[in-house]
């Protein structure tokens, strides 16, 4: 498990022991995706279908723009209510990569504010802050 | 020559908790690019003096602010450097939710043992 950040870019990946067949639901079954990540989950899993996930307070919203399974997604994301991160402000694409008998998960957040910027940067990194505490 | 205080690093609960008040973020813009005196960091709110002053402090605190004394007036502004624990707390929020993914598949999921 490692991430890096480049610019606005944030890529993530992990070694999962399944194929991409029985990872791929994970990211789009309102069931498998609150095993992981949120408490409560609305998703269409088709280009533009509503991609939604609450957070405890916080709730993150978007829209699938590529569903290809079991090898690709990728939605866009953002946080309701905020100006600084928009719902559908920026993108996640995971790409889940046949490995033996496992995947390999790469997920590349991209598109996110520069935390270079001036007025957004506080803003911003309060509601990714509180995404954390949310999800942590 | 005036003195600059040396700050103690900030954790990132205590940078996420001084983020958490919309009145603190508007200090921190109104500080980013310039240094400013408490009097007209309070001029631009409509809280009290006092209520600004204890924001500051929060925001000092939390290693957000350097404050620097002018004869009898403090003046303030971002320690831009202190927003880096959020920055990287921001790059654990995808691994951390990978590793959960993995735990939920294979334990749902598991293998067989090999034989």
């Amino acid at each position: 498990m490692t991430a890096e950040i480049l610019n606005d870019v944030i890529i993530a990946t992990e070694h999962i022991k399944a194929p991409p067949e029985v990872v791929f639901p994970y990211f789009t079954d309102p069931a498998l995706i609150v095993e992981w990540i949120g408490n409560r989950a609305d998703l269409d899993p088709q280009p533009g279908g509503v991609f939604s996930l609450d957070m405890g307070e916080v709730v993150a919203r978007g829209a699938y723009i590529a569903v290809e399974p079991p090898y690709r997604v990728v939605f866009s994301w953002g946080i309701s209510g905020s100006d600084a991160l928009p719902p559908g402000g920026s993108t996640v694409e995971v790409a889940l990569t046949p490995d033996g008998d496992d995947t390999m998960v790469v997920l590349t957040h991209r598109g996110l504010p520069s935390t270079h910027v001036g007025n957004h940067r506080a803003g911003w990194e309060h509601q990714l802050g509180r995404l954390l505490v949310a999800a942590g | 020559m005036a003195e600059r205080k040396q700050l103690t690093p900030a954790a990132p609960d205590a940078v996420l908790r001084a983020l958490a008040d919309p009145h603190r973020r508007e200090i921190l813009r109104l500080v980013q690019h310039a240094e400013l005196p408490a009097g007209q960091i309070a001029a631009s709110f409509t809280l009290t003096q006092q209520a600004v002053s204890q924001h500051i402090g929060v925001l000092k605190q939390a290693g957000l602010l350097t404050e620097r004394r002018e004869g009898t007036r403090r003046l303030y502004a971002l320690r831009h450097e202190s927003l880096e624990p959020v920055r990287e707390l921001l790059s654990e929020f995808w691994p951390d939710a990978l590793s959960r993914l993995k735990k939920a598949v294979e334990t749902a999921h598991p293998r067989p043992p090999k034989r």
